[in-house]
């Protein structure tokens, strides 16, 4: 008789699964947020609407522009997710960034880490977050950019979900005060020369890229720059893969950021010393700028932004207010 | 006589034998299989005792652990396990099917398909579509992508050479249109497609646990019932004509169910690779050849293999929590290897 029993085992497999998974299904929902008498704020953002009460103390920022935002409100999150270049954090942010713990990577940050933290408000991107947005509001209340490069919405919506929109209205001022000042120096300074016209290059390992309206380019573009005529797609830019495609890249001004790594710097030397980078405007007129990628293309917050503009102020040897 | 045991319906009407030794291997997966899915569960970012794991999961678990349990691994353990059994099921199927052992559900094209149909909706529909649909894209990619590769090899029936010639073609082809599509993207969009190509239960929810597990309890007990027709198929396609299976049909049927469970696979957990491969091949090891302990064995070994690389993705660099299709080949070629070798002495001894 005892010799029926592993087979009796393998029938009960599939019942066995259906009954556990019935029992797991059925959990319940998380707590009831206690009553409070603070002040609660509807925010709406890329996925919904969002309650949040109060003034949130312990926030989780998911995307590096969001961490760069928080430090700019003078607010250090509990939790950050890792930086893609000098990591676990850029260097730019590591002072104000002291306590903050990493949650893991911006695409999958670890959600068990999150909780851990007990954070009181998640800054998401749908971009990144979409899949997990749920189980982000589940945690803490989640408020998410569409996007992770889009600066300004960043700091209005971090404004309002961390109740400080004075500070956010501030910030946003403040960034349109220095364009402005930037404007009318290099005006004064170049005269006919501006605008330039500028193409923001980028080295990889096995290609090149134009960005056109990426994070650089939106601030390049708000401070006067004007792109090449065939640069004036509204998309993230082109991938070059054919060093004939070098004229595509002419302009007065080039930006170049590209990572340290040795294959990255042999396609830099490969491309820059084909015959048609000489013919090019910025290469003919000594227009060609080594930028940090960190400020330029990672950092992507309201801090990045100002760093960034500080680095033309000084390339232009303009005078800051 | 002691190897096996016969085990027989009352009026005699339905009988089969079972080896011992085959019965207490798969008793021992089994047995495997439910004391990894506990330790798996109790390891993450905080361990949790396996007492607590398994009150959890019987529905008298404490409040404590309630969102970390309930919300974030236990659908993520019980995903990954139904995609290992799926994936080393459908692996099983098509090697039979096509008597090659390198047979694997790429090779149907699904994986490839899927891909395309997930880098499509990736690059045109994400943001505008919700990401719940990313499955559907996929699953329907796979599904065409198998038809074009079916009915491209059908010349009066289809034969299994044919079937793969074919079958790698597209599937390189879809490998260049993915590639193709990647180059012109942007670099978020990108991010995103790479992810999806590794494979990971990141995310993973009840929701898409029950979409996924009805088509495993129906399509393995499927493929269980339709045992003696493989194993008679296995002697070629001449004998089993003799025999009075009506070959073609079957092998649609076997490959229309492979095609389903990698699919399903795929959908819900991106490019997972090797497993399909791999599994029944460590379960042939263990259990020889008849199909039906095989499909169990497979099935089990799938599952373990893809529960051990998730739970190795989401807790070895904490608090970082990596793809799990960076380490299914890392877990399973080893132990693979070891089978090889370990046969190997067997036989010259």
């Amino acid at each position: 008789m005892h010799t029926y029993k592993p087979l009796r085992m393998f029938a009960l497999i599939p019942l066995l699964f259906t009954v556990l998974l019935t029992a797991c299904s059925g959990g319940n929902e998380a707590s009831v947020a206690e009553e409070t008498k603070k002040e609660t704020r509807e925010i709406k953002h890329a996925m919904g609407t969002t309650t949040i009460e109060g003034t949130p103390k312990r926030v989780v920022t998911l995307y590096q522009g969001a961490t760069d935002t928080a430090v700019a409100f003078g607010i250090q999150p509990v939790g950050v997710v890792e930086s893609w270049l000098e990591k676990p954090m850029y260097k730019y942010l590591r002072e104000d960034l002291k306590e903050a713990e990493i949650v893991g990577l911006e695409t999958q940050p670890n959600l068990e880490e999150i909780a851990k933290l007990n954070p009181d408000l998640i800054v998401a991107s749908k971009l990144r977050h979409e899949e997990v947005y749920e189980k982000l509001s589940q945690i803490a209340p989640t408020v998410a950019t569409d996007t992770v490069y889009e600066f300004k919405d960043t700091v209005q919506l971090m404004g309002k979900a961390m109740n400080q929109e004075e500070k956010a209205e501030k910030i946003l001022a403040d960034w349109d005060k220095r364009v402005s000042d930037f404007k009318t120096k290099i005006q004064k300074k170049l005269g006919d020369e501006w605008p330039m016209e500028v193409s923001i290059l980028n080295f990889r390992a096995d290609h090149a890229r134009i960005y056109f309206d990426s994070f650089a380019g939106s601030i390049l573009k708000e401070v006067g720059f004007t792109r090449p005529e065939n640069q004036q797609s509204n998309d993230w830019g082109i991938k070059l893969t054919d060093k004939e495609s070098i004229t595509e890249m002419n302009a007065d001004v080039f930006y170049i950021f590209m990572s340290d790594e040795k294959a990255v710097e042999k396609t830099y030397n490969e491309w820059t010393s084909h015959p048609l980078w000489k013919n090019l405007d910025a290469v003919k007129n000594d227009q060609v700028s080594r930028v940090d990628e960190v400020i330029w293309n990672m950092g992507g917050g309201i801090k990045a932004a100002n760093l960034l503009l500080d680095d033309l102020y000084d390339r232009f040897e303009l005078e800051q207010e | 006589m002691d190897k096996y045991v016969t085990l027989r319906s009352k009026t005699g009407s339905f009988s089969f034998q079972v080896e011992k030794r085959a019965a207490l291997i798969l008793g021992g997966l089994f047995l495997c299989s439910l004391l990894l899915f506990v330790i798996c569960t109790s390891l993450g970012s905080s361990y949790i005792p396996p007492l607590a794991v398994v009150q959890q999961f019987l529905g008298i678990g404490e409040k404590e652990y309630e969102f970390i349990l309930h919300v974030l691994r236990l659908p993520r353990v019980t995903m990954a396990y139904f995609v290992g059994a799926a994936l080393g099921v459908s692996g099983l199927i098509l090697q039979r099917v096509i008597r090659n052992p390198l047979g694997s559900p790429d090779i149907v094209g699904v994986t490839g398909g899927a891909s395309g149909g997930a880098i499509v909706f990736i690059v045109f529909f994400m943001g505008s579509v919700s990401l719940r649909w990313l499955p559907l894209a996929a699953i329907l990619g796979a599904a065409i992508a198998t038809l074009f590769i079916y009915s491209l090899s059908w010349k009066k029936g289809v034969t299994p050479i044919r079937l793969i010639l074919i079958g790698i073609g597209i599937s390189a082809l879809m490998n260049a249109f993915v590639t193709m599509m990647i180059v012109i993207s942007e670099t978020a969009v990108t991010t995103k497609a790479y992810l999806w190509l590794t494979g990971s239960f990141y995310g993973t929810n009840w929701e898409d646990v029950s979409l996924m597990v009805p088509w495993i309890v129906i399509l393995i007990p499927l493929a269980l019932l339709l045992t003696g027709i493989v194993n008679v198929k296995e002697l070629g396609d001449d004998v089993a004509l003799g025999l009075g299976v009506r070959v073609q049909w079957y092998r649609f049927i076997l490959i229309a169910i492979s095609v389903g469970l990698a699919g399903v696979a795929v959908a819900f957990a991106g490019g997972i690779g090797f497993v399909g491969l791999i599994a029944p091949h460590v379960a042939r090891m263990l259990l020889g050849r008849s199909f039906a302990r095989l499909v169990l064995g497979s099935a089990m070994i799938g599952g373990l293999i893809v529960i051990l690389a998730d739970t190795i993705a989401r807790t070895a660099f904490l608090p970082l929590d990596i793809p799990a299709g960076v380490f299914t080949a890392g877990i399973g070629a080893p132990f693979f290897i070891y089978l090889l070798y370990r046969n190997q002495q067997r036989l010259k001894g």
